[in-house]
């Protein structure tokens, strides 16, 4: 430990299967896109009693729209944020900039921004998008200088690119805030555009979690740049460590065989970095990279399902490693999320918040 | 005479529920956020008063339609809410699961009020460089995309020359106690947007003009099954003379500035026909087109404020005589919005409900809803 985290660490929660009980192990097509608005506005208040930054809202065919819903939830919460996903190709950057800073008037200012690229080509043609992935970074990148220079409201913006082109740009309503003129901005993506994109246009660069060591220096020109890096993880936190693993255990057995199935097709599909470095990971002699980090569930869950487990004094350990390499902030999941998340509030969280607050007066 | 329901609607206006002067100011001192609380009370009121659904327009000085709809669904109960959309910012798939997410929220109070955008200057701001024409065009492609997908024709596959989407599906479906997607209303005044509005809207809207003029224009519509609403400034007195003085009242209030802002407006708007035929009616006539129907304000505050101008038994008159040539619905704005909105909905909405039943009951036909 060489390096003491120097901002405490602030937590986010995925909504994205809340309420779902047979989350990623099912075909999407089968999914209602009908969620429970009850659950999930329950699960938000949780959220916020339980120390959570913010939830995350995640975009797909097999979803409700996250800006309208953030507007929903929004409407029956007081402090917790929205994690609003976007991608590039399906929206003008002017009109994107116009519904976030609505979004913002609405929820007094609780609408932060995850720029995804779209994982899988064939549900992006369902929208439309039919490029290439590294052009969609490209692409990208010119949809965030025009919404940077709208945020900045500097006079009409002008921008002839290879993909957008607007004329005299203006947007009359400002995003609204105590804090910021533009929402807290995240990207996810592990591969270098993703990297150079997070330190030109974002706030937080959000990957999957590897080793600590393994990271540290693939994070370290995020870092340099100022901006901040967080790790996206499944939690699976009981209160001794053998029940942990136990519960990691029963993630895998309560997925079946077509789960497995179903991934290994998807992960044909993918042409995501991140997603891939986390399959190689997970086919390496031991499910166990850290005594920690445990990828045993990636085949039967995706990516996503590599997780943290262990008792709370575990969690906290495995989180002071990461923030020892400078990561400051963290998106979980979990099975099932609120009853883990409740767990996170009560047990680990608190425990965080003390060991920060001995090294911060540890500190000269 | 139809035997379908009259429908009143309200235009949202983005200066302020309160403002005298809307229309008479320069879109970009427009912040439709200042008002934004006042405009969610408005909402409440209107459907309270019993309006059926409240317009809320697109344009860079305004919030986005869609938020807002969310946010002013979930702050009433029975009146429908209705985005404004323009085709060229969005792709229909996102656009559909948008609908669908606030539909789901609302109990299916959404409707869509699909707009091809009044001048190309603006849509550029959008990223949106197409002529007139070819806007029409890719509104075509994009409503064609959008009923598939709420016909849930899964997986839709279209390629056009300006959308392409394949094997597109959404898996929230439209939500609602009667319909399987949004009753979708079409503006514009060009042959392009009528027929346009016949293959995919349930309701052309049209800027108000004199009845006999109106008529042969929206036959094809009204003959080819679809309804026909107008948009109208509303400008009531509890008497005539009372009228006519709150109108030459706007007009003074607008002045000069009113009149340059209309002006630059005019400049930028220059491709819209519905506009062009309103500045052509306030110049070449004179300002009484008809006993109700006013163009007085049109050079201070706009095409949108060709208004209906009268004591409530003569707007209920002028109201029905639209009606007579097959006007279903009827959408109002007003200088200032909230005390017209009061008037209009106390004192001639009941009595225009009365009418109806009693026109309807002694044709020996009972109002059909939609």
């Amino acid at each position: 430990m060489t390096t003491a985290p120097t901002k405490p660490a602030r937590f986010m929660w995925s909504l994205s299967s809340v309420g779902d009980k047979a989350r990623r192990s099912r075909a999407l097509a089968a999914m209602s896109g009908l969620p429970s608005l009850d659950e999930h506005v329950e699960f938000c208040r949780r959220a916020e009693e339980s120390g959570i930054d913010a939830v995350l809202m995640a975009f797909g065919f097999t979803r409700p729209d996250p800006i309208t819903y953030s507007a929903t939830l929004g409407a029956h919460t007081e402090k917790i944020r929205f994690l609003v996903a976007v991608r590039s190709g399906i929206v003008s950057p002017t009109y994107f900039v116009q519904q976030v800073n609505t979004l913002s008037a609405v929820t007094g200012g609780r609408v932060c921004i995850n720029i995804v690229a779209g994982r899988a080509p064939d549900e992006l043609r369902y929208y439309g998008d039919f490029l290439p992935h590294d052009e969609r970074y490209e692409r990208t990148d010119e949809f965030w200088r025009i919404c940077h220079a709208l945020w900045r409201a500097e006079g009409p913006v002008d921008f002839a690119g290879r993909h957008y082109r607007v004329e005299g740009a203006r947007i009359n309503t400002p995003f609204v805030s105590d804090e910021l003129n533009r929402p807290e901005i995240f990207i996810g993506g592990s591969s270098d555009q993703a990297h150079t994109l997070a330190i030109r246009h974002a706030d937080c660069l959000l990957t999957l979690p590897d080793t600590p060591a393994r990271m540290a220096p693939r994070i370290e020109p995020v870092l340099a740049s100022g901006t901040e890096a967080g790790l996206l993880v499944t939690l699976i936190c009981k209160p001794t460590r053998a029940e942990a693993v136990d519960a990691a255990h029963a993630v895998v057995a309560s997925a079946d065989e077509n789960a497995r199935a179903r991934h290994g097709v998807l992960r044909g599909r993918s042409d995501s970095v991140g997603y891939t470095t986390t399959y190689e990971l997970a086919a390496r002699d031991t499910n166990w990279p850290t005594p920690y980090l445990w990828t045993g569930a990636v085949p039967y869950l995706g990516p996503p399902g590599i997780a943290l487990v262990g008792s709370p004094d575990d969690i906290v350990d495995a989180l002071g490693e990461y923030q020892s390499i400078g990561i400051t902030r963290f998106l979980f999941m979990g099975h099932p999320d609120l009853e883990q998340m409740t767990f996170f509030g009560e047990e680990v969280l608190p425990r965080v918040r003390a060991r920060e607050s001995i090294e911060s007066t540890g500190r000269v | 005479m139809p035997t379908t329901r009259m429908r009143f609607h309200w235009s949202l206006p983005s200066s302020g529920v309160a403002d005298r002067r809307r229309g008479a100011r320069f879109r970009t001192e427009i912040n439709q956020f200042a008002d934004l609380d006042r405009q969610r009370d408005f909402c409440v009121r209107a459907d309270e008063l019993g309006f059926d659904s409240l317009l809320l327009p697109i344009g860079f000085q305004r919030a986005d339609p869609m938020v807002l709809a969310t946010a002013f669904g979930l702050a009433t109960k029975r009146i429908n809410l209705m985005p404004a959309s323009r085709a060229a910012v969005i792709s229909p798939t996102h656009f559909v699961q948008q609908v669908n997410a606030v539909s789901a929220f609302t109990n299916g109070r959404i409707e869509i009020n699909v707009v091809s955008g009044q001048g190309s200057e603006e849509l550029r701001y959008y990223g949106d460089f197409a002529t007139h024409d070819e806007r029409y065009a890719r509104t075509d492609e994009f409503w064609t995309i959008c009923h598939a997908l709420w016909r849930r024709e899964f997986p839709v596959d279209f390629e056009g020359r300006f959308i392409h989407v394949e094997g597109a599906r959404i898996n929230q479906p439209f939500v609602s106690p009667d319909r399987h997607r949004p009753y979708v209303y079409m503006g514009g005044s060009s042959e392009a947007a009528r027929r346009l509005a016949i293959r995919h809207a349930d309701c052309l809207l049209r800027v108000v003009e004199p009845p006999e003029q109106l008529r042969p224009k929206i036959e094809p519509a009204l003959d080819a099954g679809i309804e026909v609403g107008i948009i109208s400034n509303l400008i009531i007195g509890s008497t005539h003379d009372n009228a006519l003085r709150a109108g030459a009242a706007l007009a003074e209030n607008a002045g000069e500035r009113g009149k340059a802002a209309v002006a630059e407006w005019r400049e930028k708007t220059l491709e819209s026909v519905g506009f062009n035929e309103i500045y052509r009616l306030a110049k070449d006539r004179a300002s009484w087109l008809t006993p109700y129907l006013w163009t007085g304000l049109v050079p201070y505050m706009g095409p949108m404020s060709i208004s209906l101008v009268g004591n409530p038994d003569e707007i209920i008159d002028a109201i029905l005589a639209y009606r007579d040539i097959g006007v279903t619905q009827f959408m109002f704005q007003a200088r200032p919005d909230l005390p017209t909105l009061e008037f209009f909905g106390s004192a001639v909405l009941p009595r225009l409900r009365r009418r109806e039943a009693a026109e309807l009951a002694a044709a020996g036909l009972v109002g059909e809803g939609r």
